[in-house]
Formats: structure tokens, sequence, C-alpha cells
């Protein structure tokens, strides 16, 4: 292990003074990080008495070419190394490689590996269908690596205070969920709670002209009023459907999403409603037990500034599963009966203290139907401009193995990152 | 312009030679209403790069630079404002914009590129602190003067300069954390010089300097000011470099377009 962390970090210098050297130290940024993670919960995945453990040089590189200036090409690159000492392995990744230009005033397109996001939810996603590191989130890392990238081509086309938004995305991504590695969670096959026991297999759909996935988004403001129709056309990002119980084997079902928000200044804050109908359809009739049904998220958010840098913001979802009684009906004896409805509230707090410098924040979810909890308590300083120390928890619990939060509960961590920007 | 500027100085001064016995006096009011005009609404709209260096109580330094873009909608009445973060690098391509509004809070969005989040802030607190610094928001975008009640205390010479020295007692006691402040404003170009605030107890907690003024397209402009904290210590300058008046910026930059994608004509 040693041996390894000499070897990443030479590696990681050299790297660092070389793109320093050839490009100019105005031009290249980035950061160091180390972070660990101290699981305080049960022994069932592959290392039991920490969850994260990992150094990380994350550097990017912005390049406007001087050539066909009137289109205004720009071109990004962020890209990290990472040793990783919970998967024993050392990975370079391309976070971000990609190319915005503006072919004509009124269009702006970006291609390439890109990380995308809309929408009004704070950590509860609607119409934001892009995929998602729920890993990374659950085990204390920063809140950027919560959103994956997509290897996509975005245009947009923007007309006075009308703009749409087309986003294809050709190779299929999902989001990073829990499999029992380094998260325990309910298996529903093995129906119970498993870690490194939970072996399956998740069949991603080919990538086929068909498949290409297709986002949209219409917005329009009107003053300081933004409403905005979505459509999404693709598969969903967790595995929610089963094509072999016997064999272990889920799939990721096609799916439709169509959707509206609203968000703007409301009496001394700022809220938003974002409503979202998602189509299985593989399983319209909703008869499939393997395959998730339909079913119709509505969103509400408030976020309020309380003075003395503390800011709150509440936010309450209710998603509704379509064709209820075909799903009943559809269940097989000893299979768990999941509600028609669940109801989730967050709560944000943030607080600013010292110049700035030290940011609080606690973030809860609570659902009283799943009756299930999960809390992100934080605390970071800024030592200086360059040196952020981070500290944090992630606390979940619950009545029942199978629910979002409450099967998480074996999952408990605290966290510190340690962070020097460049 | 330089007849321009003629006859800007001296038409008032034939109206008042014109009309015998009267003594055009300013008011306290419309000396403070002309003052937020030249220091808040130069120009139609703006661009200017700022420097902030902000030490703390005990020293310690930190800087924030950043491009900010401005635009007038009505002079003394609604400005766009955006706010590209430049350093500290990890606000890097950061962007702040404010939709300031006369009569209700302002709209203001945050964009984080790291994951393309634009995100909606509530406004309310226009006292807090703007980037860490000892400039609060409406310290960066202007104070209403309609928000105060104002008096003329006396005229004075400062550094040589007639001025006026102008009271403010805010009408709204609890949205404020000062009970009055003191404005000094030159009776040449109508720029604030100095400004004191003086907290509940009316002690002294905070002084901003204006250090350095330079003519800019043919408009007196602050260059350098400096927020002191006489209360708890520490104290932050602004530096503004390469300010261009007049430059054509229109209204559809400030809108969610250029906060994913900013409008580099300006921002370099």
């Amino acid at each position: 292990m040693r041996k390894c962390a000499v070897v990443i970090l030479s590696a990681v210098m050299t790297l660092y003074v070389f793109t320093v050297c050839v490009y100019g130290a105005e031009r290249v940024h980035g950061f160091f990080e180390g972070a660990y993670g101290l699981k305080l919960g049960d022994e069932r995945g592959e290392k039991n008495s920490y969850n994260m453990l990992e150094g990380r040089l994350q550097a990017r590189y912005t390049y406007n070419p001087a050539l066909m200036e009137d289109w205004d090409p720009e071109l990004f690159l962020k890209g990290y190394l990472l040793a990783d000492d919970y998967r024993e392995a050392v990975d370079g990744k391309i976070r971000e490689l990609n190319i915005s230009f503006t072919p004509l005033a009124y269009v702006d397109a970006k291609m390439g590996r890109q990380i995308l996001t809309w929408g009004t939810g704070d950590l509860l996603f609607v119409n934001d269908l892009f995929p998602k590191d729920y890993v990374s989130f659950f085990i204390g890392r920063d809140d950027e690596y919560l959103k994956l990238p997509s290897d996509a081509v975005k245009v947009s086309v923007f007309l006075e205070d009308t703009a749409l938004d087309i986003v294809a995305i050709p190779f299929f991504k999902p989001n990073n969920t829990i499999r029992g590695d380094r998260l325990s969670y309910y298996d529903i096959l093995l129906g119970g709670i498993e870690g490194k026991k939970s072996d399956h297999t998740f069949s991603k759909p080919p990538a086929t002209f068909k498949n290409i996935e297709i986002a949209s988004r219409l917005y329009r403001t009107f003053g300081a009023m933004e409403a905005s129709l979505y459509a999404f056309k693709g598969f969903y990002k967790q595995p929610m459907g089963i094509r072999d119980a016997a064999g272990g084997e889920f799939y990721f079902p096609g799916l439709n999403v169509y959707g509206f928000s609203v968000r703007g200044p409301l009496s001394r804050g700022v809220g938003g409603v974002e409503v979202g109908l998602y189509d299985s359809s593989e399983d319209r009739g909703g008869r499939d037990r393997l395959v998730e049904n339909s079913a119709i998220k509505y969103l509400a958010g408030y976020t309020m500034d309380l003075g003395d840098n503390l800011s709150i913001g509440l936010q309450y979802m209710l998603e509704e599963m379509l064709h209820y009684d075909s799903y009943r009906t559809g269940l097989l004896e000893g299979d768990f009966i999941r509600d028609e409805f669940r109801h989730l509230m967050t709560v944000r707090l943030a607080k600013l203290s010292m110049n700035q410098t030290v940011e609080s924040g606690l973030f809860v979810f609570y659902s009283p139907t799943d009756r299930d909890i999960y809390m992100r308590p934080s605390v970071s300083y800024s030592a200086t401009d360059d040196l952020r120390v981070t500290l944090g928890a992630n606390i979940f619990s619950g009545r029942y193995d199978y629910t979002e939060f409450g099967q998480m509960e074996g999952n408990n961590n605290i966290y510190t990152r340690v962070r020097y920007n460049f | 312009m330089v007849t321009i500027r003629i006859f800007r100085y001296a038409l008032p001064l034939l109206i008042l030679l014109l009309i015998p016995g009267t003594t055009v006096a300013l008011t306290a009011d419309e000396i403070i209403k002309k003052a937020s005009l030249v220091y808040n609404y130069a120009g139609d709209d703006g661009v200017a790069r700022l420097k902030m260096r902000i030490k703390d109580r005990r020293g310690r330094e930190r800087y924030r630079e950043m491009t900010m873009l401005r635009k007038d909608i009505e002079d003394g009445g609604r400005q766009y404002y955006y706010v590209y973060f430049h350093r500290p690098a990890d606000v890097e391509k950061m962007v702040f914009m404010v939709w300031k509004n006369i009569g209700k809070d302002d709209d203001r969005w945050l964009y984080i590129p790291a994951i393309d989040l634009v995100r909606r802030i509530a406004a309310r607190d226009k006292r807090s602190s703007f980037a860490g610094s000892h400039f609060t928001y409406e310290d960066v975008s202007g104070r209403n003067p309609e928000d105060d009640e104002h008096t003329i205390m006396k005229d004075e010479l400062l550094d040589g300069r007639p001025v006026y020295i102008i009271k403010n007692v805010p009408k709204d006691k609890d949205i404020v954390e000062f009970s009055y402040y003191v404005t000094w404003i030159d009776k040449g170009d109508f720029l604030p010089r100095k400004a004191e605030y003086f907290d509940k107890a009316r002690r002294l907690y905070k002084v901003f300097t204006v250090e350095k003024i330079e003519t800019i397209q043919g408009i007196p402009t602050v260059v350098k000011i400096r927020a002191e904290d006489k209360g708890r210590g520490g104290e932050t300058v602004v530096e503004f470099e390469d300010i261009r008046y007049d430059v054509g910026i229109k209204k559809s930059v400030f809108h969610e377009r250029y906060l994913r994608r900013p409008p580099r004509q300006w921002i370099r």
C-alpha cells in the first residue's frame, strides 16, 4: 500500500508540474484531496472499518482556440486521478471533455462529455433524468460527485424570453447505485439486507439508434418567474426491472417522462413546484410485477433567507404509483407490498459564519410513510483561499429494512475531507 | 464633449445669476439622490474587473477577483448585475446574478459550474456580506435613497475639497444592523468620499474610505475603496480595473443562457 501511494503521488506531481509548465498556471486549475470515511454500521461490505479512503487529483483546463471566432468555440477538459484504497485501484477518469460553440446568434451547442442538470429540486429530482452517483453521495464525497457526466450533444435555441434545450444521449449511462460492494442494501431477490453476498448482473440497453435518449426542456421567463416544460424518452436510471429472477439479472426498462415546473419569488423567499409523469413504457398497465409501475411525482419547494447568513429550504415530494390495483393483483406470495403513495420531506439549513469561511449545513430527508430518515450534517472551514477542511456524516434510520433510507441503516458514516485548490 | 461640459456647469450658474436674491441650496434628499446616480448608475451600462483583498482581524488575507457587468433599466431604478468569479480557484467560473428591484426583494441567481446548476437564492437580507468581504450586497449595488431619512449635518472640507456631510437614518430600523450612517459627499462631482456606520449602541463600527478616483470616459469613477471593520477588526480593499462604460451590454445577457455560457466578449 505504501509503495503504491508513493508511485501515485509522484505520478500526480509529475502530471501537475507538466500541465502547469506546458499550459501555464493561469489556465489549469483543480485540487488535491484526501478523504476518509469511518464506517459506523454493519459488517456486510467488502471492508468493514471504513467506506472511503482515497486521494484525488482533479484538474481542469479551458481552451479558447483562435479559429472560427464567430462561433466562439471553447474546449473544456476536467479529469481526475483517484487512488482509491477501498477498491485497491487507481483510476484516471475524464469527467468532462466537451466543446461549446455558438453557430448562430440564437443557438448554443455543447458536444461531448458533460454534466447536465435542470429542474427545481434540491437533491430531489423529478424531470432531471441525467445520471447520478448515489454511492459517492452516501459515503461522503463532495456534492459535485452526485452528478455523473453524460456523453451527449446539447443544442439550445433562444428566442426572446423563450428557450429550448434538446439533449441527445447516444450511450446509456445508469446511476451508480448501491450493489452491496461498498454499501449494504435491501436485496429484493435475497429478501434481506445484504452486502458483498449480493451478486447480480445489470444489463444495459444496447447502444443502438433506437435507444438514443432524448431529454428536452422548453422554458420561459415571465419577469422573475421561470416556467418550464420537460419531455424525456429513454430508460430508468435505476435497475427497475428484473429480467431473470433466478439468475439475478436486473435491467433498465424504458421510460418516458413528461413534466413541468414553475419557480420564482414568493412572499419572502423563492418558491417552486415541479411535476413529472413517469410513463413506464414496458409496463403501462402495471400488471408486470418485475417492472416498475408508472408514477407521478409532485414536488414543492420553498427557500428563505432568515438573515444573519442563515437560510432554510423546505421541500415536499409526493410519489404516486399508478395502476396500483394491477400492481397488487400481480404480486406473488412473499413479495413485499409497496404503498401507493410515498411522502417525502426535506429540510436544508445552511449557515455561514466567521466572514463566511465556515459553512455549516444540515440536510434531512424524512418520509412519514416509509418511516425512515436520512441526515447529512456537515461543517467545512476554509483555512485559506486554497485549503478547505470538511467534516460530515451520513446517518440513516428506518423502521423497515426495505425502505429507501431504512435499508441503509448499516451504512452510517462520519467522513472528513481535506482539499487543496490550485 | 467639452461644450457639453461647459453647458452642464454653466447653465445652473447662469440660472443662478438670472434669478436675483435666490440661493440654490440642495436639500439632503437631492444630494443623496444625485450621489446615488453618480455612484451607482454611471453610464447606461458598465463593465469592470474587481480585485478584492479581504483581511480578517488576525491579519489573514483572502483574495477575490471577479468581472462585474451592470446594466441600468432606469436611472435610479432597476438594474441588472452579473458577477463572474475568476478567483479563488474553487469558485472559478461561478456566476452570481442580481436583478436589483426597487420596493421589493431583489432576484438572485447563482450558477455552479461543477454541477451545471442554476440556483435561485432567496434574497431577503441585503445586509449580509458579499463574498465574505466587509462589503454587504447593498454596499455593492447601492442602497436605495428612499430607505433612509437624510439630513445635512454641515459643510466641511475633506482633504481640501468641499463636501456635504449627511446623516442617514433608516426608515425601517429592524432590517438593518446600523442605527444611522454619515456620508461625506463631494460638492463638485457628488461622489461619496467617506461613510461611517454606527451600530445600535451608536458606536462607530464601519468606515468606508474612497482612496482613488479616476475620470473614465468623462465620468468621475471610484477605483479604490476601503472598508474597515472598527468593531471586530479587519478590512477589505476593492480595486476596480478595466472600467468601461456604455459598452452596449444587452438585457438578454442577464438570463440563464449566459450563466451557463458567460459572454466572452466581456469576460476573459
